[in-house]
């Protein structure tokens, strides 16, 4: 079994994340509500749920919650809608300067960033990452305004970088190396690595686990076999020394949309043209990518907390907007809806690129349909979105919002 | 408080060769004038093929916060939001 020591090679992975990413981006953009208790939530009204809360709304207790719920512990919070496109903006602003001192830039997330630094100039040129860090948080300031700030964390891996970045939020830069890191972790708790949520806390626990310092201490063998039961047991022994497993880039799986009503309802008919808007919008983003797709899964959340899915796997590909319709909808067919819908999700999966089209002496309608979904996409790029859209979805105006996912920059 | 306007609004706009920038200098609504103060962000979206400019700014005072759209195909501002910066 494997043993190998604290990596103590010089720190060159570097992780950086915007502190409370879609807040501060609305802090920067209005400066009357600087200083501020702000909650990001997916609805204003009382059932919208805070997506990102200010680093002034989180001291008050404000997390991910309710608006009913934030608004009792912070009575005087600003609730506001989120702006993808204006957070997609900030993304691509922050990646651009961090490409300025290496091609090897990992997006993890909307709002946060891994930076390969082994072999680059600034390595080359002898620069300390401190410096470089500290460079990057001004350069980050003049392109994306002066109240945005990131947490920086530098490490020998990503693992501890992100560990490292947590350490003093916000606007903290750490570094962890072989010499600190026993200190490091004998000032942090279990959940504060990432990756340890109170469910793996618990089975570490069962294990006689309670420290990081012990989570350090604890042999390969004894990770792989007792607690994890996996190989993930000895990745974990990887990751505390300092050694990388994560710098695995995963493709996309699927596409998918998923809507929380704010009219909550158990009307099939409004329920099916908010499935087609799904849809639609699954299927343009399916074949932006330049997928098809052979899977199609359907998943229902009701008032009384009761939860629905179902995938199916189907032998013709889907690519247009009614192939995709037409599938999730006999998903819809054989659900027996228990209360009122209050969230629907569609996702596509099982991708296959669409490779240049050959043409089929029998191929029917199939290439009919999918010249039609080009061409509706065509118009629907040059004139808005749902310029074009099926009969289903006439009169549904902006009913499905655009909205932007944290785990997701795929696209 | 923040609100929804969607008007078309009178613009004076002011463009720096030195700093190479374009800015919206004074803004008039419902027939006042408010000199633009800070620029809080500034960032680019397409509705169809449209190109729009978007400024979210505030006035001189820091007394109210304006979100203006610039649409590229005809130059026409549009004051799309307003707000105190309280809650609601």
């Amino acid at each position: 079994m494997i043993s190998l020591p604290l990596n103590y090679n010089q720190p060159q992975i570097m992780h950086i994340d915007l502190n409370s990413c879609f807040a501060i981006i609305e802090q920067q953009a209005n400066p009357l509500i600087r200083g501020k208790p702000v909650g990001v939530a997916a609805y204003d009204t009382h059932t919208g749920m805070i997506l990102a809360a200010s680093y002034e709304a989180k001291r008050q207790g404000v997390k991910i919650m309710s608006v009913r719920e934030a608004r009792l512990l912070c009575p005087d919070i600003v609730i506001m809608m989120p702006d993808p496109a204006k957070y997609r903006d900030a993304h691509r602003r922050f990646r651009e300067v961090l490409l300025n001192y290496t091609n090897e830039v990992t997006p993890k997330s909307i709002d946060e960033f891994v930076i390969d630094f082994q072999g680059s100039r600034a390595v080359q040129a002898g620069r300390s990452l401190v410096d470089v860090g500290y460079e990057i948080k001004e350069k980050i300031k003049e392109s994306l305004g002066e109240y945005v700030t990131v947490n920086i964390g530098i490490a020998p891996n990503r693992f501890l970088a992100k560990v490292a970045a947590g350490l003093h939020k916000p606007d903290g830069l750490d570094v962890i190396s072989g010499e600190n890191l026993l200190n490091t972790l004998k000032g942090i708790e279990l959940v504060d690595l990432p990756g340890i949520n109170v469910r793996y806390e618990a089975r570490l626990n069962v294990a006689g686990i309670y420290t990081p310092m012990q989570f350090l201490a604890a042999k390969a063998e004894y990770l792989q076999k007792q607690v994890f039961r996996s190989r993930v047991g000895v990745d974990w022994y990887l990751r505390l020394r300092g050694w990388e497993v994560d710098d695995v880039l995963w493709g996309r799986k699927n596409f998918g949309q998923q809507y929380a009503l704010g009219d909550k309802t158990t009307d099939e008919q409004k329920l099916s043209k908010l499935l087609m808007k799904l849809c639609e919008k699954t299927g343009r983003r399916l074949r932006q990518a330049g997928y098809s797709a052979t899977g199609v899964h359907l998943w229902l959340a009701f008032a009384n907390r009761e939860y629905w899915h179902r995938g199916k796997d189907t032998k013709s590909e889907m690519y247009a907007t009614q192939d995709i319709y037409l599938q999730a909808q006999k998903l819809l067919n054989q659900v027996h809806i228990p209360a009122k819908v209050t969230n629907m999700g569609v996702s596509v999966y099982n991708l296959h690129p669409c490779d240049p089209e050959q043409l089929e002496l029998f191929a029917g309608t199939r290439l009919a349909k999918k010249s039609l979904a080009q061409a509706a996409d065509a118009v629907n790029d040059k004139y808005g979105e749902f310029t074009v859209v099926p009969a289903l979805m006439a009169n549904m105006d902006n009913l499905v919002l655009d909205r932007i996912a944290f785990g997701s920059v795929k696209d | 408080m923040r609100e929804k306007i969607n008007e078309e609004v009178s613009v004076v706009m002011y463009y720096s060769a030195r700093k190479r920038r374009a800015v919206p200098h004074i803004i008039n609504w419902q027939n006042k004038d408010y000199i633009v103060g800070k620029i809080g962000y500034r960032h680019t979206i397409r509705r169809g093929e449209t190109l729009h400019h978007i400024f979210e700014l505030v006035d001189k005072d820091e007394s109210l916060w304006f979100r203006l759209s610039l649409d590229t195909s005809n130059l026409h501002w549009k004051l799309e939001l307003v707000s105190d910066g309280e809650p609601q």
